[in-house]
């Protein structure tokens, strides 16, 4: 299925550089395409942006009201009549408060719902650890069957959403809160499905990035690249299935791995490259994320950087690991 | 010629006898299940898909059939039994219960011709009901979909969360079924968590409400026959029931929610079907 093209739209400019409403605008597109999508809120329409979605196809919404495990439940349901569902979600809860409907009615049954969850990371750095997402992709990765998709700009959101109407089986794609997400992907080229996409060449060190550690992956690599330090920048959009070709091409072509992430250090990407390379080719690594730790309220940017997710960061860590 | 109502009822009770002898046959093949629930479930499955339900078990995909789901899935040997009588699946699928790499397992697996969804954590099959209510309004679909729900399940929050959603939607081809066996895992209901006034509850919530005995095929024939309750509201059946209703020895005792069966416990509880 081709991804009409994105630039003949408005869709860019009502995204405001946020994947959360790239995923809304998205939805447009795949109900225009689709008699079948449906829309799923949990009183999460301004958070996804869907209000236009709502206004032309308000036969196919659904306001569950704030009950994500109902939410799931119900998008189940409508999964087995043939519908394809889409969940407007928000990261920490319908992941977390709704975990045992998206393994049991979502996963386990096989149901073709996908999962858009957006304030993902500490991206809501001022509401506090119970509003942050960092367990999540540990969670859902776990799941047999399920693929996890982690758009790294509005570009690549758009572009992952309306390709998921394709994926058998379960979806959930990671979206970003409130934090702008600078364009770091290619707008003309298309998703690359299971793919990791090179966004800097360099035969040094690897950095492996998702989400709004690639765009600090790429100035880490713009930085060491004065230093002498070639930097490979791999975005790894979809975190499973895992792209293992170019993982095991990085470790033979360079000296070392860095993973970077806005996500717990235990089972997130860095945690998946490291289960298949300690089999396959053990590897020198270096896990950017957040630590063994509920981060503190605070602004996103500034709560990135205090939490060691920042260029800085991850530039000391290619230093390391290429030797220098 | 035309089945009266007293034939009606007689060939439903021979074929309610039949799940509870499969029932019997499934535990006594694993050596163990969940007889008290599915037991207690036995006739109303009967009524459902022997008489009120849309289904055809040779075509189990057919798109307009009625959907079943057994949120109370540890019940699946009731549910196991009951598709083996009715032939979405071979007789020899009720032997097979808990076996290695079996589709018959203690509760219901969606790759199982009949089955809708699985289930087995509680409180999860109402929503999933909502989900294909909502689906058969918007693909302008006619048929109904039937949930059965133990009453301690009614613990879970998640089936209150699904309750306000179905009124809210009006969902008038949605039913519950509660089957009101009065008793979960450990004890009577009432002494681990009481669920009391659940007329009074599932009223409030917006639903329209009819309570039976669970185990008069007469009264469950007519409930289900005056589905919809209300045209703009869900319905709540509450079946009145006995926990391991038909083997005298298993009735009204949480010691039957689950326990083990051998070839004596087998011969008791057949002897007490009659002829079959």
């Amino acid at each position: 299925m081709a991804v009409s093209n994105p630039t003949t739209n408005d869709w860019r400019a009502k995204s405001a550089s946020q994947t959360r409403l790239a995923f809304g605008q998205a939805l447009l597109e795949l109900a225009a395409r689709d008699p079948d999508v449906v829309a799923l809120s949990s009183d999460t329409q301004d958070l996804l942006g869907i209000r236009e979605y709502i206004e032309h196809y308000p036969d196919r919404f659904i306001e569950v009201g704030i009950a994500e495990q109902n939410t799931i439940g119900i998008a189940a349901g409508l999964a087995t009549v043939g519908l394809k569902p889409y969940v407007c979600g928000y990261a920490p809860f319908v992941t977390a408060r709704a975990l045992e409907q998206v393994r049991n009615d979502v996963a386990y049954a096989h149901q073709n719902v996908v999962i858009g969850a957006a304030a993902s990371g500490i991206s809501l750095g001022v509401s506090g650890g119970t509003h942050h997402a960092i367990e999540d992709i540990a969670t859902m990765r776990s799941f047999a069957g399920m693929t996890v998709i982690v758009p790294a700009d509005v570009d690549e959101a758009y572009k992952a959403t309306v390709y998921s109407l394709q994926i058998d089986g379960p979806v959930y794609i990671r979206l970003g809160g409130r934090v702008p997400e600078a364009p770091v992907t290619d707008p003309d080229a298309p998703f690359s499905f299971g793919k990791a996409t090179e966004l800097r060449s360099g035969k040094d060190v690897t950095v492996i990035a998702i989400g709004a550690l690639v765009d600090m992956a790429v100035k880490a690599a713009d930085t060491l690249k004065g230093e002498g330090i070639g930097v490979r920048v791999l975005n790894m959009s979809t975190v499973k299935p895992l792209d293992t070709d170019a993982i095991l091409k990085a470790a033979s072509e360079t000296r070392g791995i860095v993973t970077a992430e806005e996500h717990h250090l235990t089972g997130g990407l860095g945690g998946a490259v490291a289960e298949f390379l300690s089999q396959t080719q053990p590897t020198r690594m270096k896990l950017v994320g957040m630590p063994d730790e509920f981060a503190v309220v605070g602004p996103t940017p500034p709560l990135r950087a205090k939490y060691g997710m920042s260029p800085e960061a991850i530039a000391a860590a290619c230093r390391e690991l290429a030797g220098a | 010629m035309a089945e009266t109502r007293e034939e009606l009822i007689k060939r439903l009770d021979l074929q309610a006898r039949r799940i509870r002898h499969n029932i019997w046959r499934a535990l006594k093949a694993s050596g163990s299940g969940h007889a008290g629930g599915s037991l207690s479930a036995a006739d109303m499955l009967a009524v459902l898909y022997f008489h009120t339900m849309n289904v055809r078990p040779k075509e189990p995909d057919w798109p307009d059939r009625d959907r079943f789901i057994l949120s109370k899935g540890h019940a699946n040997a009731g549910l196991g039994a009951t598709l083996a009588v009715a032939g979405f699946v071979e007789d020899s699928y009720v032997e097979t219960f808990y076996g290695l790499e079996s589709l018959f397992g203690m509760h219901p697996d969606i790759k199982v011709p009949g089955i809708e969804m699985s289930t087995g954590g509680l409180g999860h099959g109402l929503s999933v009901g909502v989900g294909m209510a909502l689906g058969a309004r918007i693909k302008g679909q006619s048929f109904r979909t039937y949930v059965m729900i133990g009453d301690g399940e009614l613990h879970e929050g998640s089936n209150w969360e699904a309750a306000m959603s179905a009124a809210q939607y009006r969902l008038s081809n949605l039913t519950a079924i509660i089957d009101s066996n009065k008793i979960s895992q450990s004890a009577h209901v009432a002494e681990v968590m009481g669920v009391e006034p659940l007329a009074a509850k599932w009223e409030a919530f917006g639903w329209a409400v009819h309570e039976f005995n669970g185990h008069d095929i007469g009264e469950i024939v007519d409930a289900f026959g005056r589905l919809p309750l209300d045209s703009r509201r869900p319905n709540a059946l509450i079946a009145h029931t006995v926990k391991g209703k038909g083997a005298s020895f298993a009735e009204d005792t949480y010691l039957w929610h689950q326990n083990t069966v051998n070839d004596e416990i087998f011969a008791k509880a057949v002897a007490e079907l009659g002829e079959l």
